[in-house]
C-alpha cells in the first residue's frame, strides 16, 4: 500500500457500469503525481490515507465486481507531512480554498 | 519478493472492514515508503521479506483480503552495510 493525500473529489457522471455509483477522489503523492482512486471510507480534502492497489483494490471496495485498479483503504490518523521526504504543501488545495 | 525495513505501526481508525483489526506497518524500500500487513509479528528495525498482487491477498489471511503487501518473513541477518542506505543510524 502507498501513501497519499487527499486533494479533492472528482465528479465523472459518464462512466461504466462496473464502476457503480461509488465516490472518486483525487490524490497526490509527495512529487506532485496525481492518481484517481474509488473511496469507500469518505476521505476529506487533505487527509493523508494509504491506498490499494491492483487487484486487491477490487477487494478492498468489498465486491471484487467493482472495476478499480485503486482504492483508499484507510485515513491515516496520525501523519506529518514531514514524515514524507520532498513533502510539500499542496497547490491544488490552496487553490481550492481560495 | 522484496526486502523492506520496518520503521513504524500505522495507525488507521477509519478504514475499510476488509482490514479487519490487522497491524499495518510503515516499511522503507529504499527510498520510499509503503505500507504492509504484519502476517508474522515484527517490531520496528526488523528487516523482512514482503510479497506483493495476488500473493499478498493469500499471505494475509485469504484470497479476498484486500493487502497488496504482506510481510511474509522477518530476516535473521541482514549485511549491516545496507542501513548506510537508509535515513535509520545505528537503530
Amino acid at each position: 500500500m502507498e501513501i497519499r493525500q487527499v486533494i479533492g473529489s472528482l465528479v465523472c457522471t459518464h462512466r461504466i457500469t462496473g464502476l457503480g455509483h461509488w465516490d472518486l477522489r483525487l490524490l497526490q503523492d509527495t512529487k506532485g503525481k496525481q492518481y484517481v482512486a474509488t473511496d469507500p471510507v469518505d476521505a476529506r480534502p487533505g487527509d493523508w490515507v494509504f491506498v490499494v492497489s491492483g487487484s486487491a483494490a477490487r477487494y478492498a471496495m468489498g465486491n471484487a465486481a467493482i472495476l478499480t485498479d485503486l482504492t483508499i483503504g484507510g485515513i491515516i490518523d496520525h501523519w506529518e507531512a514531514h514524515d514524507v521526504a520532498a513533502a510539500r504543501p499542496t497547490a491544488a488545495l490552496a487553490a481550492k480554498a481560495a | 519478493m522484496k526486502i523492506c525495513q520496518v520503521e513504524r505501526p500505522l495507525v488507521s481508525t477509519n478504514r475499510i472492514p476488509g482490514f479487519e483489526h490487522k497491524h499495518l506497518l510503515v516499511v522503507r524500500d529504499g527510498s520510499t515508503q509503503q505500507v504492509a500487513v504484519d502476517a508474522v509479528g515484527c517490531v520496528p528495525g526488523d528487516w523482512v521479506i514482503c510479497v506483493g498482487s495476488s500473493a499478498a491477498r493469500e499471505a494475509a489471511g485469504s484470497k479476498e483480503y484486500p493487502s497488496d503487501l504482506t510481510i511474509v518473513g522477518i530476516i535473521d541477518h541482514w549485511p549491516p552495510e545496507t542501513e548506510a542506505a537508509g535515513p535509520r543510524g545505528a537503530g
